[in-house]
């Protein structure tokens, strides 16, 4: 019984199925860290901190290969430079 | 009478039908329960004497029950060696008229089988019961010999009317215990003897000829002649 | 067969030693006939059917709660983004896209917008995915990302002009978080089991060592030794109110089985006495007698002899039936005042032939519950000792009283020699008789009977002096009666 159970639990979300081509999820790449940096840029508060030293390291993320990381750390400085989020 | 006995114990059977035959009575003997109801079924008997626990099957009471549901209103007189008073109240429930419990004296098994064969035929209440110049007044609940009255206690005259209903018929210490008093007991000393021997002396005193008669070995009777 | 402990005792016991072999071997039980396995089982089922609803609970409470969670965000969003497209058409839904992936800190938004030739318009996915590709889809898939699979729920929905919008989200940690959460339900699901095991197993020993002792003391008492009785724990559980009743029904036992050995000696002591002399008279008669009517004196006197032999075990019997219960089953509530009547009725004259007064102090009622001729008989036996003891010009007492708790008290007194304090305890046992008694008729089993009488009624049988300090003391015998 238990065992049978154990198995349910584990088995994940119903209808699971994986795609026969890969489906790629475009935004990890470091084209889209640009495409972001610029959108910093562009608005008025992403030049001030935190913003600017946020999306600089996001840039140096990205450039190192932690793209994802790198992405990350730039909707943070995007959302700062919105002003949308409070420095720390 | 006609009397059908239905018994499995040979020496008890051949007792019992060698005096009732004494007596003057037809015996037909059925060994068994099947043997009995078939012969109880089939033939006319005024008087059916059962043991209790036969052999075959059918029993006394099953006998007497099924004889009773064909609607055969023959009197029964159980024999029986099961005393315990719920074993009788089973046997007079069943339709049994009567209980006699092993060992028997001969002469109470006859007392009753008279007393049970020869009830009035019609059940019209008698309203006075007579024998020679005896007379018993069952409405103003009097008694009187030869016109004059005697004065009894109730119990007495209890006493005095059922030895008289049996008229001419042996009527056993027993029976009378059963019958007036209403009790199934072992009185242990012949009360009842005190209590008949009070009634004679009233009945009897100034009288040259006694009415109540003691049967030796066997119980009262009460008649004119000596 | 234990014939070896059965020993010569007097009782059928053939069956009663099949029994002990049963109860002797009784603890190794087929797993299910035992009723200790059986509570243990319903013991560890109800634990585990509870341990599977609580789990089912939690795992409602959370693993499904993450999963309709992000189905909630996508509805959302979803409608959110359709309204975008009714009131600013491409171009704000696919600002709206760009925004929200901008701002998805989390980073497991996902979305794209597919023009009706099939065109990608905008969104972060390289391709429409096959298991959300029918419109108003929901579906779980593995999308790639930096090359690792990942988890994601896509939902798929058709806009006006024949562009399609799919919204999903990773849920690739969810995932790992459920996982997490299964494996802890599972383990101590385990738990719970072993525990059921284990409880069901000590509730299975419990209950058999609880039993023991009342099968070993069963299987010897079954096996002919009546000494032996369940041992209690001093708990004062249901097991020991079962040994309490128990032993009390064995001393019961116990006590009508001495009786039956008293009443078998007895029969082998005082009936072979008259049955030798009936048998030596008959005997002497076929020998000796001169002619027919002495020869048929002895055969009388014979029938006689039987006769009384024949009423004394009509006593004993009455006296067995009533010492055994039997006779509760015909037990009514009835009047006992004309019963007591009667009595004195009956034996008045016998007391007045002899010269004696019998004189009764009896209420007008005494409504008691009980066998009405076994009461008769027990009275009748006082009264017939009464009369036969008391002098000549004696007195006879017949008294009976309601006593305050609902039970009745019946008294016969008489003026004769009375009983000797040391006849007094033997007075109850069958065929005692007082030396000064031998001349007397009797059975000695008269007090026997009420004695089996009182006890069968709930009550007792007491013996005193009716008229302490005189020379003849008389004896007042006291037949209490429970109440019903």
């Amino acid at each position: 019984m238990a065992v049978a159970l154990g198995v349910v639990l584990r088995a994940g979300p119903p209808g699971l199925s994986a795609e026969p081509q890969n489906v790629r999820v475009t935004t990890d790449s470091a084209e889209y860290c640009g495409s972001l940096a610029q959108r910093v840029a562009a608005l008025p508060g992403g030049t001030v901190e935190p913003a600017r030293s946020l999306a600089a390291d996001g840039l140096r993320l990205c450039d190192n290969g932690h793209v994802r990381t790198g992405v990350a750390k730039l909707r943070r400085a995007l959302r700062a430079a919105q002003g949308l989020e409070t420095p720390g | 009478m006609r009397i059908l006995l239905v018994e499995d114990d040979v020496e008890v059977a051949r007792f019992v039908r060698k005096g009732l035959q004494e007596a003057g009575h037809t015996v037909e003997h059925a060994p068994n329960g099947r043997d009995g109801l078939f012969l109880a079924a089939s033939e006319q008997f005024d008087m059916m004497v059962l043991d209790r626990m036969l052999p075959g099957g059918v029993d006394g009471v099953r006998l007497v029950e099924t004889l009773r549901t064909q609607g055969n209103k023959t009197p029964v007189l159980f024999l029986s060696a099961l005393s315990a008073v719920d074993e009788r109240v089973k046997g007079l429930k069943a339709g049994g008229d009567d209980y006699l419990v092993k060992p028997f004296a001969f002469a109470e098994l006859l007392a009753r089988v008279e007393a049970l064969g020869r009830r009035p035929a019609s059940d019209a209440p008698a309203t006075k019961l007579r024998v020679a110049d005896l007379e018993l007044d069952l409405l103003s609940r009097t008694v009187t010999r030869a016109g004059k009255r005697i004065d009894v206690q109730p119990r007495e005259f209890r006493l005095l009317e059922h030895l008289m209903r049996h008229a001419g018929q042996v009527v056993t210490r027993t029976m009378l215990l059963e019958k007036v008093w209403d009790y199934h007991f072992d009185p242990q000393t012949n009360v009842i003897d005190v209590h008949v021997s009070r009634l004679r002396q009233k009945l009897d005193r100034g009288f040259d000829r006694p009415l109540i008669h003691t049967v030796r070995n066997a119980g009262y009777l009460i008649r004119a002649e000596p | 067969m234990r014939h070896d402990r059965v020993g010569a005792r007097a009782l059928p016991r053939e069956v009663p030693a099949r029994h002990a072999e049963a109860l002797a071997t009784a603890p190794p039980l087929g797993l299910l006939r035992s009723a200790g396995a059986r509570f243990a089982l319903i013991f560890a089922g109800t634990f585990v059917t509870a341990a599977i609803a609580f789990t089912a609970v939690l795992w409602w409470g959370t693993a499904g709660a993450l999963d309709r969670q992000t189905d909630a965000a996508v509805r959302a969003d979803a409608l959110a983004l359709s309204e975008r497209w009714r009131d600013g058409g491409v171009s704000a839904v696919v600002e709206g896209i760009e925004d929200r992936l901008a701002a998805d800190i989390e980073n497991h938004a996902i979305y794209m917008l597919q023009a009706p030739d099939g065109r990608r318009v905008a969104g972060n996915l390289n391709q429409w995915p096959v298991a959300a590709d029918a419109p108003g889809a929901w579906a779980y898939t593995t999308v790639q990302r930096e090359g690792q699979p990942a988890e994601a729920r896509l939902h798929d929905i058709v806009l006006e002009g024949g562009f399609r919008l799919l919204i999903g989200r990773d849920i690739d940690e969810k995932t790992r978080l459920r996982q997490l959460l299964g494996e802890g339900v599972a383990w101590s699901f385990g738990a719970a089991i072993t525990f059921a095991i284990i409880g069901a197993w000590l509730m299975r020993g419990m209950l058999a060592s609880r039993l023991r002792p009342a099968f070993a003391t069963a299987a010897s008492i079954a096996g002919g030794d009546l000494s032996h009785r369940v041992p209690l724990t001093g708990r004062h559980d249901e097991f020991d109110l079962l040994a309490a009743t128990m032993n009390t029904m064995l001393d019961r036992i116990d006590r009508l089985m001495s009786g039956v050995r008293g009443v078998s000696d007895a029969i082998a002591h005082d009936l072979r006495t008259p049955i030798a002399r009936a048998r030596a008279k008959l005997e002497d008669a076929l020998a000796t007698a001169p002619d027919e009517a002495a020869l048929k004196l002895a055969v009388e006197q014979g029938i006689a002899d039987l006769d009384a032999i024949s009423r004394v075990f009509q006593a004993l019997l009455r006296i067995a039936e009533a010492e055994a219960g039997a006779r509760r089953r015909a037990f009514a509530p009835f009047d006992l005042a004309p019963v007591l009547a009667d009595a004195a009725d009956i034996y008045g004259a016998a007391a007045e032939a002899r010269g004696q007064v019998l004189d009764t102090r009896i209420p007008e009622r005494l409504e008691i519950v009980g066998d009405r001729d076994l009461l008769l008989q027990a009275v009748a036996n006082l009264l017939d000792n009464a009369v036969k003891f008391a002098p000549p010009d004696g007195h006879v007492l017949l008294a009976a009283t309601l006593r305050p708790d609902g039970g009745a008290e019946v008294v016969v007194e008489d003026d004769g020699p009375g009983l000797a304090p040391a006849d007094r305890a033997r007075a109850g046992e069958r065929f005692f008789r007082a030396d000064a008694a031998r001349t007397t008729p009797g059975s000695g089993l008269g007090l026997s009977l009420v004695q089996a009488v009182a006890h069968l009624h709930g009550g007792s049988l007491a013996l005193g002096d009716a008229k302490p300090g005189r020379e003849s003391p008389g004896l007042r015998v006291t037949l209490g009666l429970g109440p019903a």
